[in-house]
């Protein structure tokens, strides 16, 4: 019983490093809903992690739109940003990016971490191949 | 023989007839318990494996591997697909 105990509290921690810092961020924040989807795929061969953060009113969306300096008040808006800072827009150099999609009209901010260039083309395929196919 | 003499002598031949029993019957428990064993390691391999195929083909059939969220109630699918509408945006 002791010993289940022990592998339990070294496996909890474990368990809490699935769900990433940003999820952890704004899961806490009561006006927002928050989701991670993990190993959302792109193709056959690349998946990545999402975080979607959902407001549940105008107000927490300006509160939102506000933190993550969001231009505008219509359509939806993208960009490369700092893993660590969202807010801050960055240049794709290889390493670690999040590709933030946020949509006025949904009151929605994806978060899709990008950690290789071949997951940075698969999702700009994935992008492309939807487009094409008109969906 | 007295009769303390007589007690003495049956107790250690009862002790005998006992250590010689426990003796003959030792292997057969020790094979039940192999064997028990046994049918626990191939339960444990088949119900590995079982679960293993299962989350291969669910790995392949759906487009997610796991959904957290703060709130309960949307269904997992629809985070997914969220994700998905967020990029067709």
């Amino acid at each position: 019983m002791k010993r289940l105990l022990i592998i339990l509290m070294l496996l909890l921690p474990i368990a809490a490093m699935a769900q990433n810092d940003l999820y952890k961020r704004y899961a806490s924040r009561q006006e927002l809903t928050v989701a991670q989807v993990s190993g959302f795929k792109l193709s056959e061969s690349q998946r990545v992690d999402v975080v979607l953060v959902v407001a549940d009113n105008e107000a927490s969306w300006q509160k939102l739109t506000k933190e993550l300096n969001i231009k505008g008040d219509d359509g939806v808006v993208s960009w490369l940003g700092d893993p660590k800072n969202p807010a801050q827009r960055v240049k794709w150099t290889g390493t670690t990016v999040l590709r933030v999609v946020a949509s006025h009209a949904r009151r929605t901010v994806a978060f899709y971490r990008v950690n290789t260039e071949a997951q940075y083309d698969a999702l700009l395929d994935y992008q492309l191949n939807n487009m094409k196919q008109g969906k | 023989m007295t009769e303390n003499e007589f007690d003495v002598l049956w107790q250690r031949a009862e002790a005998e007839g006992y250590s010689q029993r426990l003796a003959a019957e030792y292997p057969v428990w020790r094979q039940k318990q192999h064997r028990a064993l046994g049918i626990v390691a191939a339960l444990l391999i088949v119900v590995t494996v079982a679960f293993s195929v299962f989350t291969i083909q669910q790995r392949q059939f759906r487009n997610y591997e796991k959904v957290y969220c703060n709130r309960v109630g949307t269904p997992d699918a629809q985070w997914a697909a969220l994700a998905a509408e967020m990029l067709m945006e």
